[in-house]
């Protein structure tokens, strides 16, 4: 097992390093970080100019900017991925890019994590209720939402669902549904625990409409799993045993179906991640997602590429995640 | 309660442990309600082994999912069925699982999906016994191993511990026999439980299910499409035929005085390895009825040779016919006497094979026509990973060598897994071999250019095994008839369309059945259209992957006569992969046994069966069921321990030795280091009789 971890982790090197490029590559050639200044009304004197060209390293070679905005050598101290720097920003020799890349990825982790576990939790049980009572009324149902929500953009069910809590509120008169930012506005004078609910509360709305994309994939693949786990001779050998029919179910049905569930839903992380861009614009979220969008707006170019690089690292994570527990989950798969 | 308790108890309520009156299952369908089962009543006594045959679609599997009441949600049960007294129809869950396992249990056919692939064997076991037993796991699991033992698994301590996918096909069934046993019970019903399995593990299998039914005075519903299964395990015998019981009785009674047309026909179509190829199989005309609407009368009556305006009009009763015997045929006393072949085959057709001898097999003088010499194919195993290093080879096939002549069939004989199809797929080229030869009319096919090669395609053609895989559903069958005439370039010189009728009407379809597609046909007629593709290109040589051993025995019958037919018409070659050795024995006129990709024992088929000297051979010919219950219970009997030993890892010196009865029993240690250390070549015993073992000894056992 340790064999196999370290001989995927170093896997993941070749990968990465083919991301980096990409990434480097692809916002290099889309856009001039010096745009902005260059238009600047009076114009910045020459001087400036190239003094800023020269804080973002815009005046060397491209190969030489990669090598350096990888490794850090020959820079000036704030730029190297290896070293843990995202380089500097269009915004400013003061503005950290890495200190803010990690209140934001606070703020971002929080919504995936908690749209992730919920989209889980009701895709296995709906999935399951609808494998078990397949072609019911309820089987019909769960399946026209879980084509709804699939079928619906991200950005407008989130516009949707901010609207539906704005007008909740009204109707109610108070604010039950935070719709606005990931906490409040001050939060000077509130206890931990206060502020912990405070973030929660703000997380639901958003969360909300994370999720739905994530839970109608996973719903319709734990439906199918359970579905094939219940037609097959092993569940059938299950009753046939005398066992009681919650327990086949638990026992010999879901702990099965839930196998194939786990890759899935490594590759779904990804679309997660895309959908924060837009639900954190909709509901003004200060997370990675407005980080992303803000960036564009700039062209603060090693902000960019730190971000691909960032999300491209979580996805091969969660792949690897999903790889290891695949191996926990069914002994057939054994990693020598 | 005991098992004795239990059958004391069954006995009192009229001696019955299993009763089943007028069973119904339908189920709904978007056609309409498919009437699976019509009206079954059924006994099994204490402790009695009843056997239940019947083709697919008869009904047998469905009445005992029935019973255990494992149909799927939709299907509609009416009738009786009572375990040990206590109707067992309509329980609700918790009755329902206080039944199963406890007084009744089940065997299903396919071992490699009954178990659940997550937990371990003895995990299994433990929770079957702890469903009905108020014992702590580790007390479970010794029970876990204790039957293991009885069911024959060798260091049942460790196996506890395995996973399914740790134990072979055999083993795993085994496990499942001792999960049936666990708790045990009164009734097991095994489903087919070696259908899925080689014939040497088939014979282990049946030996298990023995041990658990002397262990647990259970009785045993054993449902089977294969006769000879049957005549060597169960005291009664019941046929089953669209969902209906049509025949019932004693074993020895029912296989040699048939009162129903149907049992006949089964008989009488099954290839039989007492029988030489002079017997011409007698196979049943038509297929089963469709049960959406099942014929008012006899549902046999469009098949059955005897059928009168009677027999359309009114479905004959179960009724006695002699003692303890019962038949559903108006007619069933005209039987008295009569053998399938002239009941079966029509007027005007002979009965024996062509009305004459089996054609003599050409002098082997004659130049081979197919030769292939010392072929070689090993597949890298490769390591899972980025790398993938070859870290071993399946040795597949291993220098075999065989001949071919003009109008002469070669079968290749083996369990699976023993390179009998990959040596096939080398003669025709479809896999270039690592080493040997194979020449076509002298002709190496290795050096040939492309366009030769591609001639020579014309002379060699294939037949697959799987008849529903291995037609395009998306072509029609005259598009399917016409493609290889099409890739050749013959298709109008060989008169198109008229060229296709011809063909089908050859494999004995008609030119109607031209525009349909594939999945409108049954499995032996798709396995005739396959032939007629075969033959579009008039070749000399077919090959035949096994191409009846997913058919039904009365389809089968008519495929291998159609077989046999085309070889006297066209002087075909045939060479014959197959598994089945009843079927071979029918068909074959030399035999060629493979064993772990070698060649053990070859010669002519009449002397390879009833002087078998490799004890290999030895082995798959005791372990073939004869369809006899008298002969079959004296037959001496050669059981072979364990399974196929990997081919990536082959035992060295002779590689049988691993589970050769012989070296276990009769060898000393100084004949058994010669078998460890030197391999046996394949030597002449007689002229044209060959064998590759050390102490090859004749031995008579059909």
């Amino acid at each position: 097992m340790l064999v196999f971890v370290i001989r995927r982790l170093l896997v993941t090197v070749p990968v990465l390093l083919a991301a980096s490029l990409l990434s480097f590559l692809l916002i290099d050639v889309t856009g001039d970080p010096l745009a902005d200044l260059m238009v600047q009304q009076p114009p910045p004197s020459p001087e400036i100019i190239e003094a800023e060209r020269e804080r973002l390293y815009m005046d060397r070679p491209v190969h030489e900017r990669y090598w350096l905005w990888l490794t850090g050598i020959g820079g000036n101290g704030d730029i190297g991925l290896l070293r843990g720097e995202f380089g500097p920003s269009v915004r400013g020799p003061a503005f950290d890019v890495g200190a803010e890349v990690a209140a934001r990825m606070g703020v971002t982790l929080r919504l995936v994590a908690a749209a992730v576990l919920l989209a889980l939790g009701l895709a296995v049980a709906t999935g399951v209720v609808s494998a078990m009572r397949q072609y019911s009324a309820l089987d019909y149902t769960l399946t026209f939402i879980g084509f709804l929500a699939l079928a619906m953009p991200t950005f407008w069910l989130g516009a949707l669902i901010k609207e539906a809590g704005v007008w909740a509120n009204g109707r109610l008169g108070t604010t039950v549904f935070y719709t606005i930012g990931d906490s409040s506005a001050d939060t000077r004078g509130m206890g931990l625990w206060e502020r912990i609910a405070d973030a929660g509360g703000h997380l639901v709305l958003p969360t909300l409409a994370l999720m739905l994309t994530g839970y109608a994939a996973w719903s319709r693949y734990q439906r199918t799993a359970m579905l094939e786990v219940l037609n097959s001779d092993y569940v059938r050998l299950a009753h046939a045993k005398g066992l009681p029919r919650r327990t086949v179910m638990r026992r010999h049905a879901l702990r099965t179906a839930l196998i194939p569930l786990t890759s899935v839903a490594a590759v779904t992380i990804a679309e997660i991640l895309a959908g924060t861009v837009l639900i954190e614009t909709v509901f003004q979220w200060r997370g990675l997602g407005t980080l992303l969008v803000e960036a564009i707006r700039t062209s603060d170019a090693y902000v960019l590429m730190g971000w691909l690089m960032l999300a491209g690292t979580l996805v091969v994570l969660a792949n690897l995640a999903a790889d290891l527990l695949y191996g926990v989950l069914d002994p057939r798969i054994r990693y020598e | 309660m005991t098992a004795e308790e239990a059958v004391a108890g069954a006995v009192g309520q009229g001696g019955a442990v299993l009763r089943i009156e007028d069973l119904h299952v339908s189920f709904p369908t978007e056609d309409g309600r498919v009437r699976a089962v019509r009206g079954l009543s059924l006994e099994l006594r204490p402790g009695e082994a009843l056997g239940i045959v019947g083709e697919s679609g008869s009904g047998k599997s469905v009445a005992s999912l029935a019973v255990m009441g494992l149909l799927p949600r939709g299907a509609q049960v009416s009738g009786s069925a009572r375990v040990a007294g206590r109707e067992v129809l309509h329980l609700g869950d918790e009755e329902l699982s206080r039944v199963r396992g406890e007084r009744i249990a089940m065997v299903f056919q396919d071992p490699l999906t009954s178990l659940n692939p997550v937990y371990t064997v003895g995990r299994q076991i433990a929770e079957a016994v702890r469903a009905h037993r108020a014992v702590g796991e580790r007390e479970a699991l010794a029970r876990a191993v204790e039957l293991l033992a009885a069911v024959g698994i060798p260091r049942p301590e460790e196996r506890v511990r395995s996973y399914p996918h740790e134990l072979s096909g055999g083993m795993r069934q085994r496990v499942v026999i001792a999960i049936a046993m666990a708790n045990e019970p009164d009734v097991i019903i095994a489903d087919e439980p070696t259908t899925a399995l080689d014939v040497t593990v088939q014979a282990q299998v049946l030996e298990a299910l023995e041990a658990a039914r002397r262990r647990t005075g259970a009785a045993l519903v054993l449902i089977t499409h294969d006769l000879g299964v049957v005549a060597g395990h169960v005291d009664r015998v019941a046929v089953m035929y669209a969902g209906r019981l049509v025949e019932q009785g004693p074993v020895e009674e029912v296989f040699e005085r048939p009162r129903m047309p149907y049992t006949l026909g089964l008989l009488g179509s099954q290839p039989r390895l007492d029988e030489g190829r002079s017997v011409r199989l007698a196979p049943i005309a038509g297929a089963p009825p469709t049960l959406l609407a099942p014929p008012p009368g006899c549902p046999f009556a469009p098949r059955c040779p005897m059928a009168e305006a009677r027999c359309t009009e009114e479905e004959p009763p179960l009724r006695a016919t002699g003692d303890g015997h019962l038949a559903a045929c108006h007619f069933a006393e005209r039987l008295e006497g009569r053998t399938p072949q002239e009941v079966f085959v029509r007027s005007g057709e002979p009965g024996a094979r062509h009305g004459a001898a089996p054609s003599p097999a050409p002098a082997p003088s004659a130049a081979p026509l197919l030769r292939a010499e010392g072929l070689v194919k090993h597949f890298p195993v490769r390591s899972k990973g980025v790398v993938r290093r070859r870290i071993g080879d399946v040795h597949a096939v291993c220098g075999v060598s065989l001949e071919l002549r003009e109008h002469e069939t070669l079968a290749l004989v083996g369990e699976s897994g023993c390179g009998k199809s990959t040596t096939a797929r080398l003669l025709l080229r479809l896999l270039v071999p690592d080493a040997g030869r194979v020449e076509f009319e002298g002709a190496d096919i290795a050096a040939l250019p492309r366009a030769e090669l591609r001639r020579l395609r014309q002379d060699m053609q294939i037949v697959f095994q799987d008849p529903f895989a291995s037609l395009d559903p998306r072509m029609t069958v005259a598009e399917i008839v016409a493609e290889p005439l099409r890739i050749h370039g013959l298709y109008r010189e060989r008169g198109g369309a008229a060229d296709v009728e011809r063909l089908l009407r050859t494999v004995g379809l008609g030119p109607e059945h031209a525009a349909r597609y594939p999945h409108e046909f049954s499995g032996g007629q798709r396995q005739r259209i396959g032939i007629a593709r075969a033959l579009a290109l008039r070749p000399r040589t077919l090959i035949l992957d096994e191409p009846v051993s997913a058919l039904d025995v009365s389809i089968q019958a008519g495929v291998i006569n159609l077989l046999e037919d085309l070889q006297e018409e066209f002087g075909l070659a045939y060479l014959f992969v197959s598994h089945d050795l009843s079927v071979v024995r029918h068909i074959a006129d030399r035999v060629a046994v493979m064993y772990l990709g070698k060649v053990v024992e070859t010669g002519a088929a009449d002397r390879v069966f009833a002087a078998a000297a490799h004890p290999y051979t030895q082995t798959l010919v005791s372990a073939i069921p004869l369809p006899d219950p008298r002969k079959e219970r004296r037959r001496q009997r050669i059981l072979v321990r364990g399974d196929v030993p990997s081919p990536s890892a082959p035992p060295s010196g002779c590689r049988f030795r691993t589970r050769c009865p012989k070296f276990a029993a009769e060898l000393s240690e100084r004949e058994r280091a010669r078998c460890v250390e030197e391999e046996p070549p394949l030597e002449a015993r007689v002229p044209g009789h060959l064998t590759a073992c050390h102490y090859a000894q004749e031995r008579a056992l059909v």
